[in-house]
């Protein structure tokens, strides 16, 4: 999957987790960019992103995330080639 | 010796010792004693005569400079958290009656009160602290303002002697703490369990290590609980429930000490847990912010042995200085194994409210003692240790912050101008506890709703999701029916 792909369905993931529907991210966006994007709401975030692309992200990988760019690049290396 | 007169003590025995770390910067208990004393001496020259002073909380040496300046002055101090509804905020500072902030910087204006820079220095070499002479008994070291059911936060002071007897009933608990140990802070310091947290570490000479302000939470303590070899650990269950998916990939041998409050503990994942702390003592323990911290303990042992009721584990035993009793609606004790409402008296308990009208709802007098209801359903078992079964109302806890659902209900009528919505807490996908806002009626468009909301009540009350649904069911009192109604969103 191109990286715009995953963006694109990062995009509708996050946006519906915060119900934000105009919502829209960049490789280079963060969770501070990003208002209700907080403590409360990431992990949710972070477990809907692994069901919707069944993967699986280490703790460590999670830790390294500094923004959606980051995630994508995780998810393309998990990819089944 | 009390509490003050250890972390004097603490001050002259560790004064090369790191006290505090703080986003990855070290201060030694040298570094945190001239600072106190700088603190102190701010404050005896511009507010001798305040007793309640405002402290805007932040993740730097400052704030917790600024608690044992207050403390060594006998003074009381209001945390005031600086991204909270200036309403709210203003709301404190007028039922507090707080004339003076401190603050590191003095970048925000708050209702009638003056900020007091706090700014640190490594010059700075003045350590004349000085430990006032004061009525342990009748002056309030701290008051915490929690969730009021009618949209106003509510006050609870606690005095030094409540705290003294909290350090003193935690000594009894015989954990060996010393001063190579490393203490977790991951608490606002708007919630009590952060006073365990910085205070009992201060009283040994170990060090506290704090959670950043910015980025996420469980990620943060982890990253702090594996670099820096934490011992001893107090948390709300909700970072076990975050961190279990990663569990297997978890191990913290360091772990002496992995204690968990605020929220009910559930035995399946605390057996995991057990696994990722293979040294550790783990305890449930339990309090409301009316008792101190907390005031009941539980030690789990193993997975075989442990006390849990539909699958929450125990709140178990009264700590020293403490009494609990279970009673029915006309307060009168029950026999064990009986279910009703748990209330506690002792030495730890508050003084009441600062409005008195919600002191007498929530304390009562029984063969001469005083006790505080907690609102907790419980029930003693043959052991003596207590059952934990629910809530008598509408409080809920969400990553350990206490919620009245009544409040955010309150102000979510007055901005819609409907009586027609409830705030339930759900379980959200991942397992975890949210509030979930619903209206009666067609669909509409919430955002400016809770936008609004969110000038009225901190972010951990903000609805995480919302539903609505066309007519509210009615239970036989033709009330709206709560519990149809969580079934209904499913």
């Amino acid at each position: 999957m191109e990286d715009q792909e995953i963006l694109s369905q990062l995009n509708t993931i996050i946006g519906g987790v915060l119900r934000k529907k105009d919502l829209v991210l960049t490789p280079e966006t963060t969770a501070k960019d990003v208002p209700g994007w907080d403590s409360l709401t990431h992990m949710i975030i972070i477990d809907s992103i692994e069901k919707h692309f069944k993967v699986r992200f280490k703790l460590n990988e999670i830790m390294n995330f500094k923004n959606v760019g980051d995630t994508v690049t995780c998810i393309k290396g998990k990819e089944v080639k | 010796m009390n509490f003050l007169n250890k972390i004097t003590s603490v001050f002259n025995t560790y004064a090369e010792r790191n006290a505090f770390c703080i986003q990855n910067k070290f201060y030694s208990y040298t570094d945190l004693l001239a600072l106190t004393a700088s603190i102190q001496t701010t404050i005896n020259s511009r507010c001798p005569g305040e007793q309640n002073i405002g402290i805007v909380i932040k993740d730097d040496i400052e704030t917790y400079a600024s608690i044992l300046a207050i403390f060594f002055s006998g003074k009381t101090y209001i945390p005031i958290h600086p991204t909270y509804p200036p309403e709210r905020t203003d709301q404190i500072i007028e039922q507090a009656g707080i004339k003076f902030l401190l603050s590191k910087t003095d970048d925000t204006s708050y209702l009638g009160a003056t900020l007091i820079a706090t700014g640190y220095s490594s010059d700075q070499k003045n350590s004349d602290i000085a430990l006032a002479s004061f009525p342990f008994e009748k002056t309030n070291a701290y008051i915490l303002f929690t969730s009021g059911s009618t949209g106003v936060p509510k006050g609870v002071p606690i005095t030094y002697h409540n705290l003294d007897s909290f350090v003193t009933a935690f000594s009894a608990l015989a954990y060996e703490i010393d001063c190579n140990d490393r203490f977790l802070q991951m608490f606002e310091l708007t919630f009590d369990l952060s006073v365990m947290s910085y205070l009992i570490p201060l009283c040994h000479g170990a060090c506290v290590y704090t959670i950043p302000d910015s980025g996420m939470k469980f990620t943060n303590i982890y990253n702090v609980l594996s670099t820096h070899k934490i011992t001893f650990a107090l948390m709300v269950p909700s970072v076990l429930a975050n961190l279990r998916p990663y569990f297997e990939e978890i191990d913290l041998p360091d772990m002496r000490y992995s204690l968990f409050c605020g929220e009910a503990l559930y035995k399946d994942v605390v057996v995991e847990w057990l696994r990722c702390v293979p040294n550790a003592v783990v305890e449930n323990v339990y309090g409301p912010t009316e008792a101190t911290i907390f005031c009941l303990t539980y030690k789990i042992e193993d997975a075989a042995t442990i006390i849990e009721y539909n699958g929450i584990v125990t709140i178990g035993t009264p700590m020293q200085g403490m009494e609990a009793i279970v009673v029915d609606d006309a307060h009168q004790e029950l026999p064990d194994g009986e279910k009703g409402e748990l209330c506690l008296y002792g030495n730890q308990l508050t003084p009441g409210y600062l409005n008195a009208e919600k002191t007498k709802d929530a304390f009562f007098e029984l063969n001469g003692k005083r006790y505080y209801r907690t609102g907790d359903i419980t029930f003693r078992n043959e052991d003596g240790n207590f059952i934990y079964c629910g809530r008598v109302d509408h409080q809920v806890k969400i990553q350990g912050f206490r919620i009245e659902l009544s409040e955010i209900e309150f102000h979510l009528r007055a901005i819609t101008g409907s009586s027609n919505v409830v705030a339930l807490a759900v379980n959200a996908p991942n397992g975890m506890m949210q509030i979930t806002a619903v209206f009666e009626g067609e669909e509409s468009d919430t955002e400016p709703t809770l936008e609004a909301l969110k000038t009225k009540v901190p972010p951990y009350m903000i609805p995480a999701a919302v539903h609505f649904v066309a007519t509210f069911p009615l239970n036989t009192s033709g009330k709206t029916d709560r519990k149809a109604l969580q079934k209904m969103i499913a």
